[in-house]
């Protein structure tokens, strides 16, 4: 009876694993017999190829070099780095995606795809769009910094944390849900790169896989405000002479009954931070009319912000989940995509700014 | 088959020795039992009446001094017409069988013959061999009382009975081994704890049958439900205030003659990691330590072997930052993370046992050397990364954070286990290793009752002083997974 309590035991352990995946046959993973990479950077190798780069070896003190490969296929790519590198590149570290603008213009979906089936990569990996050749930036800095891939990783890192609002940082997990959720265009942030500077140009707005357009400086930074990260530490208006700080931005959105026209009011709170121009800020009639200035000069560009998005037929804002009813049939994408690009928006901002100094002074 | 010879069979075993005991008690058969003992007296007197008076004895086991003033001198002086009415000694006993006077003799007693009436005396004159009431080494506790117990059976019990000074505490002897004759005291409180664990325990301790039980230890040994379990399923105690608040909550007590340490049951998998400091600290102090040894518990028996899970099958799981430090220390490394890891354990364990057995004076040497040896020079010679060496270091250290011994030492063995599926399986070898503690723990018992109470079996109220230790004057009921046949801790409701 004992015998067979632990045949029947020992059954069901092995089931478990087996079930489960857990296949007691591993590969080798042991940390200093494998080069794990941190990012890829894949660009148009023409004729239908892809070209991937990479550098060796990550994360060690030794001699880096920049490895590049013309393929068919993204995983071929991976392996064929394993004939020309002494130790296995293994791509369960990858943390960076860097994809070319003229690539992402083409269409993303089937590298995207590649990566989340891959059981080894993590979702919370970052993807950007490079304009420019990011290879050469990489092999002119390589004797200038070590560990740039590193450091590359902890800018991402960084401005990803606690929603620091000064990029539009997007991971894998956050691109594939607005990939594939109804009434969602997915974003991605744009690095301008040059063989010196690899600098963040603003956000990429993509239709379903393909980039459509970019945005940057004022535009980039009202989005931050009104989608991103509804925070922006520091908002420097040049034209107005101020700068705002702690901006935090609240948005309400929405829609009449047929659809063609949106309200879109955005509560707006900070504290004027600096101010260069010829108001007196003590008195309060002139206080009141840099906060109409600045009131008319956001809602402007956030009307062309919009306008841009209907032109584009994007919508990242994702106004069209505003036609979702409880009981009632949603509409087709291709519709909402019709609603969009002809609804009249109606811009409102509530802007509650701190003065410089006390105003009774 | 094998034996290639035959020691020629010479002597009398103790079988044959022991039924001799159970002749006549008389003088000669008492001669022959003490012959070659240098230390067994026959002593003959004559008192003022012209009585032949044997005194027997055996000279170590006796208090010397007591024997004149309670029996010599007085026989001497004796003008009473019996050998009884001269002694001046409370502890005067008749004896019957020989089997008895050999049980009072090696007991520390003196055998008095009335050859005139054939009379048999014993009177009891045990020379104690104590030590001083010392502080407890094994438990330090800063406040609360500093007494700890001794070898003397009669002092600890003592201990216990002024700390619960009622008649309700009932102590039971019992004498196992039939070498070592030890005096096992079973105490508990009738009336409160549960009378199913009194006649378990009653016939644990019947039921041992060996020559020599010399400790505690020993008799655990022989009352384990479960012999072949790492896990110590009695808690032993040299502090009586620990074994006071036992009783009174409904356990059991074991005293062992000649030993310091007292035996409590039953306990659960929980009560190893309770300290008496847990009582003597506020509550929310108490129940922090207390967390931080559940803690240090886990991480000294996993720390390791997840070191080795992530750096020999999931690097996808380390954070870069981490994996970064990790590289650089294993980048030129001979050893597979395993085998570095084993060999750093097996090296500890080494100086571990070693700082045990020198002489204090040596340790610190010892200490400095295995500081060195484990630390600089394997990190310099390339035989360990530098991240290993501080992983060990903190299993080592959280691996004593645990107050009982007994389980520091049974964490090394676990470690070693879940070190070998972590190398083998990665993450899931050490989820399958918990799984099988968690199973056998699940299925241990102390003194036949459930040994992971109050978590499985579940018992909510218990776990106001399971892993907190809430407030005193809310636990106010007794734990239920010891079922006392008084619930409550209060005798007024309030």
């Amino acid at each position: 009876m004992r015998q067979i309590k632990r045949a029947l035991l020992g059954g069901l352990l092995s089931a478990i694993l087996l079930i489960t995946g857990c296949s007691p046959f591993v590969e080798n993973n042991t940390i200093e017999e494998i080069a794990p990479v941190i990012f890829w950077f894949i660009k148009d190798g023409g004729e239908g190829k892809l070209n991937i780069s990479t550098l060796v070896p990550p994360l060690i003190k030794e001699k880096k070099r920049l490895l590049s490969k013309n393929v068919e296929l993204l995983k071929q790519g991976g392996k064929e780095f394993n004939l020309v590198y002494y130790r296995e590149l293994k791509n369960g570290q990858l943390r960076m995606i860097l994809i070319n603008e003229e690539l992402a213009k083409k269409g993303i979906l089937s590298m995207i795809d590649t990566l989340l089936n891959d059981p080894n990569i993590s979702q919370r990996l970052y993807v950007a769009i490079v304009d420019g050749n990011f290879s050469d930036y990489i092999n002119s800095q390589l004797s200038q910094q070590a560990n740039l891939d590193y450091f590359l990783y902890r800018m991402f890192k960084h401005y990803e944390d606690k929603h620091q609002g000064e990029m539009s940082i997007v991971n894998l997990h956050q691109f594939k849900n607005k990939l594939y959720t109804p009434f969602s265009d997915p974003i991605l942030p744009v690095f301008k790169v040059d063989k010196n500077n690899f600098t963040y140009q603003g956000t990429a707005f993509f239709r379903h896989d393909k980039l459509i357009g970019k945005i940057n400086k004022i535009d980039d930074e009202i989005l931050q405000l009104i989608n991103n990260d509804h925070y922006l530490k520091l908002l420097p208006l040049p034209e107005l002479s101020v700068s705002i700080d702690h901006v935090r931005g609240n948005t309400y959105m929405k829609l009449n009954q047929d659809y063609s026209s949106l309200s879109f009011i955005v509560h707006l709170s900070g504290r004027i931070d600096e101010y260069r121009g010829n108001k007196n800020l003590h008195d309060y009639e002139d206080f009141l009319a840099l906060n109409h200035e600045i009131n008319a000069f956001l809602k402007k560009h956030t009307v062309d912000l919009l306008k841009k998005m209907q032109e584009w037929k994007v919508d990242p804002l994702e106004v069209g989940k505003h036609t979702l009813r409880p009981f009632k049939k949603s509409m087709s994408e291709k519709e909402w995509s019709n609603y969009w690009s002809k609804m009249n928006i109606n811009v409102e901002y509530q802007i509650d700014l701190d003065p410089l100094k006390n105003m009774n002074q | 088959m094998f034996r290639f010879w035959k020691r020629a069979n010479i002597g009398t075993a103790h079988e044959e020795i022991e039924p001799r005991k159970n002749s006549v008690l008389s003088l000669d058969a008492l001669k022959l039992l003490l012959a070659n003992m240098h230390d067994a007296e026959i002593i003959e007197r004559q008192t003022n009446v012209d009585q032949k008076v044997t005194l027997l004895y055996i000279r170590t086991l006796i208090d010397q001094e007591r024997l004149n003033d309670t029996i010599v001198k007085p026989l001497n002086h004796c003008t009473y017409d019996t050998v009884y009415e001269c002694i001046q000694n409370s502890k005067v006993f008749a004896v019957a069988t020989l089997e008895e006077a050999v049980k009072l003799l090696l007991q520390g007693s003196v055998l008095i013959y009335d050859a005139f009436r054939n009379h048999w005396w014993a009177v009891l004159l045990a020379n104690p061999l104590s030590r001083a009431i010392e502080s407890s080494e094994t438990e330090t506790i800063i406040y609360g009382p500093k007494d700890s117990f001794s070898e003397q059976l009669d002092q600890n019990i003592t201990m216990i009975r002024r700390r619960i000074p009622i008649t309700e505490l009932k102590t039971e002897q019992y004498t196992v081994g039939y070498l070592s004759k030890t005096s096992i005291v079973l105490m508990y409180i009738d009336g409160l704890t549960n009378p199913e664990f009194v006649s378990i325990a009653r016939d644990k301790l019947s039921n041992i049958d060996f020559d020599l039980i010399l400790e505690s230890s020993n008799l655990t040994a022989f009352m384990d439900d479960h012999m072949h379990s790492v896990f110590p399923q009695y808690l032993q105690t040299d502090r009586p205030d620990a074994c006071a608040y036992s009783l009174g909550l409904g356990k059991l007590l074991f005293l062992v003659d000649n030993t310091p340490f007292a035996i409590v049951a039953p306990i659960t998998f929980f009560h190893l990691f309770q300290s008496p400091e847990d009582y003597i600290n506020r509550w929310i102090v108490a129940s922090f330590f207390r967390c931080i040894r559940y803690v240090s518990f886990l991480i000294s028996v996993v720390l390791i072997p997840v070191y080795v899970a992530l750096a020999t099958h999931h690097y996808q799981m380390i954070p870069l930052q981490i994996l970064f430090v990790l590289l650089e220390s294993r980048s030129k490394l001979p050893f597979t993370p395993f085998w570095e890891a084993f060999l750093m354990l097996i090296t500890l364990e080494i100086i571990k046992e070693a700082s045990l057995r020198m002489p204090s004076k040596s340790g610190q040497t010892l200490g400095v050397i295995g500081g060195i040896v484990i630390g600089q020079a394997a990190v310099e010679a390339g035989f360990a990364s530098k991240v290993l060496i501080v992983l060990v270091g903190i299993s080592s250290i959280a691996s004593f954070l645990v107050p009982n011994y007994l389980v520091t030492k049974s964490n090394t063995i676990i470690q070693f286990v879940f070190l070998v599926l972590s190398s083998f399986l990665g993450m899931i070898g050490i989820a399958i290793g918990m799984i099988g503690v968690l199973a056998h723990l699940n299925a241990l018992s102390s003194l036949k009752q459930p040994y992971f109470a109050p978590v499985a079996p579940f018992y909510w109220k218990d776990w106001i002083d399971t892993f907190i230790r809430g407030p005193l004057a809310w636990m106010k009921a007794r734990p239920e997974s010891l079922y006392p046949l008084d619930k409550l801790r209060y005798k007024r409701r309030r």
